[in-house]
C-alpha cells in the first residue's frame, strides 16, 4: 500500500483524546485558529474545493461546491446541519469519530460554519447514540470554555453556536430533507427537490447538510493544505476513507485507508480474511443500499469511480462480507423488510413498491413463489426507481436486483424445489 | 395517569422552547410509553392537533403507544447481524418467551423487538437488553440473557449466582493478555492495566475473580471518581459502546479468553459489570 497519513483516526486511540487539553496538545483547534487569523470564509471554501473532498454520507457530492450553492449575501440566516444519523445497515464510522474524537467533529463543524457564514449549526444525532450525544455536548462545553465556540470566537468577532439534537429512531431521517423536517419537530417526511436545501432548507432558510466524516476532514485540509489532502487516494476520489468491515470477516472494525485501496487488500490484509476459513460469496461494499459484488470482483478498487464502473457504489463504505453459508433469498428478504418498514409512506411508488417486494420475497422464501415472480420483482423495482420524492425508494431496489441478477439459481431453487440451496433457510414454512 | 405530571413536563418544555418531539420524549421517559390521555392533554395545552401528535408518536421508533414490558429485548437484524445468524436468535427468543416480535409477555415482564441496525456491526449479532449490549450472541445464550434480565442485569451477585471463577482477559484493541502473574489478588494473577484520572497516570490491578471487586492501584482513587483505563501494551483506551446501567459511567470492555467480553464500570466503587461469554458454559 502506498504511504498515507491518517487524517480522521490519527489520534483516535490516543488516551483522553476526547478531552480538550489532549486534543489541543495533539494539534487540535490549530486549523480553526489559522482560519480565523488569516483566512476569509471564501478562502476556506476555496481550499475545500481545491482539496476535491467529496461527501462521505453516501452520495459523494463535492463538499466545497455544495457550499457555493448558497445564495450570496442571504437576508435570512444560513444554517449548517451535521448529519450524524448514521443508520445505514453496516455503517458504524461516524459513531466512532463522535465517541472517541468529538472535538475533531466540532472543529470541522466550526470551520464549515465559518466558511458558509453560519451562526447556528445543528448536529442531528441518531437517538440510540446516547453516549455519543453526551460526548458531543461535553466537547461543546469544553470548547466554549476555551473560547472556540459561542460569541466572539478567539476575539475575532465570529459567533457560532452548535446544538446537538437527538433523533427519534427512523432511518429516513438520515435523508437530508427528512432530517430537516424532523429537526423542525415533525414527522420526518422528505421534501421535494428542488428547491434544494442550500436555497430553502431548515425553516425555509438556506441550509447546508454534511456528514460527520466529511466535516472531520476539514481541519486537516485547512492545516496542511488542499494538495497534501489530495495526495492520498485517487484523482477523482481524493483523501482517505473509513471502511466499516462487518459480517463474515475475521477482524471486523473500522479501517481508515486511502481511497482506491483494492477490496482484496481490505478484506485479506486488514480484515484478516473470511471468518472460519470459509469461502467468500459476495460483498456489499457501501452499506445495504448498494448492489452487491460477487466474490470474483474482489480486485475492484474502493473509490467512487471504480465501484461505479463495477456496477455498484461506495455509498457509506459499510463493507458487509457474506460467506457461502448465506442464503441470498433470505438476505434479500431481510433487507426488504427493513426498507418496507422504513419507507415513510409519503409517496406511492416507495410505499407500495417496498410492500410488494416484501410480500413476494416472503412468498418465495416460504417456498410458494412462482418463476414469474422474479420478473415481477424486477418490474416493481423499475417502477420505484426515479419515481420517488427521496432516494429511499432507489435504495430499496439494489439488494433485490443484484441478488436476482447474480444468484438467480438460488431463487429458482427456492421456487421449484421449495427449499433452500444453502444451509441457512428457509425458516418460514 | 396523573395530569400534574404531564403539565409539569409541558411547563418545562415551553420554558425551554422545545418542540413536540422533546415533549413526547419526556412523557415517554416518565411513563415508559405514551398514554393516550397524556397526548390529549398535550394537544389541549399546546394547540398541536391530536392528529399531528399521533403522527409523530407513531413515526419514530423510540415512541410506543402501548405499555412495554419491564424489560425490553431488542435483537439487531441489520445485514451484518443477519448474515451472522441473528434471525435464529430472534426465533429462539420468541420460542423461549412464548411471544412474537412486537409483543409483550402476559406477565408484562418482557417485550421483544427487532432493530434494523444498531451501529455495532463489528460485534454482531447484537442483542440489547434494557440498554445493555450483548455481542456475538448465539442461540445457546438466549436462555442466559433472559435469566440475566430477570434477575436484574446489575444484580448478579456472587452469592446468588455462585459464579466465582477466575477470568483471563486481554486488551479489546490489541488482544495482548492483561494478566499479571507477578501480582496476585485473591490468590489469582491480577488484571493489569494503566489508568488515569485528574492529572495522575499509573497502574491499576483488578482481581481476576469474577464477582470480586478487589483492586490495588498506584494512586488512591477518590470515591466515585471515573477513571480512564488503557492497555499497558498498545496504550489504547479501553472504551466500549455501553454505559453502566447503575451510574451511567462508561463501561470498560475486555476480551475473555475462550470467547466473550467482560465489561466493568469505570467508576470507583460502582459494582456495575456485565459478562458476555460465548461458547463457555456457566
Ligand atoms: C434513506 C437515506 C438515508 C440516509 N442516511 C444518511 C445518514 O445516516 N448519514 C448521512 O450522513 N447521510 C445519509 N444520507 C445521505 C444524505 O441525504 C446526504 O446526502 C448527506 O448527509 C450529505 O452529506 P455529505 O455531502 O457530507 O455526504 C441518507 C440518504 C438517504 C436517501
Amino acid at each position: 500500500m502506498a504511504d498515507f497519513e491518517k487524517i480522521l483516526f490519527k489520534n483516535i486511540d490516543f488516551p483522553d483524546q476526547d478531552k480538550i487539553d489532549i486534543y489541543i496538545k495533539n494539534g487540535g483547534y490549530n486549523a480553526l485558529r489559522k482560519a480565523l487569523d488569516s483566512m476569509s470564509p471564501e478562502s476556506v471554501t476555496e481550499e475545500v474545493i481545491k482539496s476535491g473532498l467529496r461527501g462521505r454520507g453516501g452520495a459523494g457530492f463535492p463538499t466545497g461546491r455544495k457550499w457555493t450553492f448558497l445564495p450570496k449575501d442571504s437576508k435570512r440566516p444560513v444554517y449548517l446541519t451535521v448529519n450524524a444519523d448514521e443508520s445505514e445497515p453496516g455503517t458504524f464510522k461516524d459513531r466512532e469519530l463522535i465517541e472517541k474524537d468529538p472535538h475533531l467533529v466540532i472543529e470541522g463543524t466550526l470551520l464549515a460554519a465559518y466558511a458558509i457564514k453560519c451562526g447556528q449549526a445543528y448536529i442531528y444525532i441518531r437517538g440510540e447514540f446516547a453516549f455519543g450525544a453526551r460526548q458531543l455536548n461535553k466537547a461543546i462545553e469544553e470548547a466554549r470554555a476555551k473560547g472556540f465556540l459561542g460569541k466572539n470566537i478567539l476575539g475575532k468577532g465570529v459567533d457560532i453556536e452548535i446544538i446537538v439534537h437527538r433523533g427519534g429512531g427512523a432511518y429516513i431521517c438520515g435523508e437530508e430533507t427528512a432530517l430537516l423536517t424532523s429537526l423542525e419537530g415533525n414527522q420526518g417526511y422528505p421534501r421535494v427537490k428542488p428547491p434544494f436545501p442550500a436555497i430553502s432548507g431548515l425553516y425555509s432558510a438556506p441550509t447546508i447538510i454534511n456528514n460527520v466524516e466529511t466535516l472531520s476532514n476539514i481541519p486537516y485540509i485547512i492545516n496542511k493544505g488542499a494538495e497534501k489532502f489530495s495526495a492520498f487516494g485517487t484523482a477523482k476520489s481524493p483523501g482517505t476513507k473509513i471502511f466499516c468491515l462487518s459480517g463474515h470477516i475475521n477482524k471486523p472494525g473500522n479501517y481508515e485507508l486511502p481511497m482506491g485501496i483494492p477490496l482484496r487488500e481490505l478484506l485479506y490484509e486488514y480484515g484478516g480474511g473470511i471468518k472460519d476459513g470459509r469461502n467468500l460469496k459476495a460483498v456489499i461494499p457501501g452499506g445495504s443500499s448498494v448492489p452487491l459484488l460477487t466474490a470474483d470482483k474482489v480486485d475492484v478498487r474502493m473509490d467512487f469511480e471504480s465501484l461505479a464502473e463495477a456496477g455498484t457504489m461506495l455509498g457509506s463504505a459499510g463493507v458487509i462480507v457474506i460467506d457461502e453459508t448465506v442464503c441470498m433469498v433470505r438476505a434479500a428478504y431481510n433487507l426488504a423488510r427493513f426498507y418496507q418498514h422504513e419507507s415513510c409512506g409519503q409517496c406511492t411508488p416507495c410505499r407500495q413498491g417496498t410492500y410488494w417486494i416484501l410480500a413476494i420475497l416472503e412468498r418465495i422464501e416460504r417456498g410458494r413463489g412462482s418463476l414469474k415472480d422474479l420478473d415481477k420483482l424486477l418490474e416493481i423495482c423499475e417502477n420505484i426507481e426515479g419515481n420517488t420524492i427521496c432516494p429511499l425508494g432507489d435504495a430499496a431496489t439494489p439488494s433485490v436486483k443484484s441478488t436476482i441478477h447474480h444468484f438467480r439459481d438460488e431463487y429458482e431453487y427456492h421456487i421449484t424445489e421449495q427449499k433452500c440451496k444453502v444451509s441457512m433457510g428457509p425458516r418460514f414454512e | 395517569m396523573s395530569a400534574p405530571a404531564v403539565l409539569k413536563i409541558l411547563e418545562k418544555n415551553v420554558k425551554e422552547d422545545a418542540g413536540l418531539i422533546a415533549i413526547l420524549e419526556d412523557i415517554q421517559a416518565n411513563y415508559g410509553y405514551l398514554p393516550k390521555e397524556a397526548l390529549e392533554i398535550v394537544a389541549e395545552k399546546t394547540g398541536y392537533p391530536l392528529l399531528d401528535i399521533f403522527g409523530v408518536a407513531t413515526f419514530y421508533k423510540s415512541f410506543s403507544l402501548k405499555p412495554r414490558g419491564e424489560h425490553l429485548i431488542s435483537v439487531c437484524l441489520g445485514t451484518a447481524c443477519h448474515v451472522r445468524s441473528a434471525p435464529v436468535v430472534v426465533e429462539e427468543f420468541e420460542r423461549q418467551l412464548g411471544i412474537k416480535v412486537g409483543e409483550t409477555t402476559p406477565d408484562n415482564e418482557f417485550s421483544l423487538e427487532t432493530a434494523a441496525c444498531l451501529g455495532a456491526c463489528a460485534l454482531g449479532p447484537i442483542v440489547v437488553v434494557d440498554g445493555r449490549y450483548f455481542s456475538n450472541v448465539d442461540t445457546s445464550e438466549v436462555k442466559r440473557i433472559i435469566k440475566k434480565a430477570r434477575t436484574g442485569l446489575d444484580k448478579v451477585t456472587v452469592k446468588a449466582d455462585q459464579r466465582i471463577f477466575p477470568v483471563e482477559v486481554s486488551c479489546s484493541k490489541c488482544n495482548h493478555s492483561l494478566m499479571d502473574s507477578s501480582h496476585l489478588i485473591d490468590g489469582y494473577p491480577s488484571i493489569k492495566v494503566t489508568m488515569s484520572f485528574s492529572d495522575l497516570h499509573g497502574w491499576l490491578a483488578l482481581s481476576s475473580l469474577y464477582g470480586s471487586y478487589n483492586v490495588s492501584s498506584e494512586y488512591e482513587i477518590p470515591g466515585e471518581m471515573i477513571v480512564n483505563i488503557f492497555c499497558p501494551h498498545c496504550h489504547a483506551e479501553l472504551l466500549g459502546a455501553a454505559d453502566c446501567a447503575d451510574c451511567s459511567a462508561p463501561m470498560i470492555p475486555m476480551i475473555v479468553r475462550g470467547g466473550g467480553v467482560v465489561q466493568i464500570c469505570s467508576r470507583k466503587g460502582c459494582k456495575g459489570h456485565m459478562l458476555d461469554l460465548n461458547g463457555v458454559n456457566l
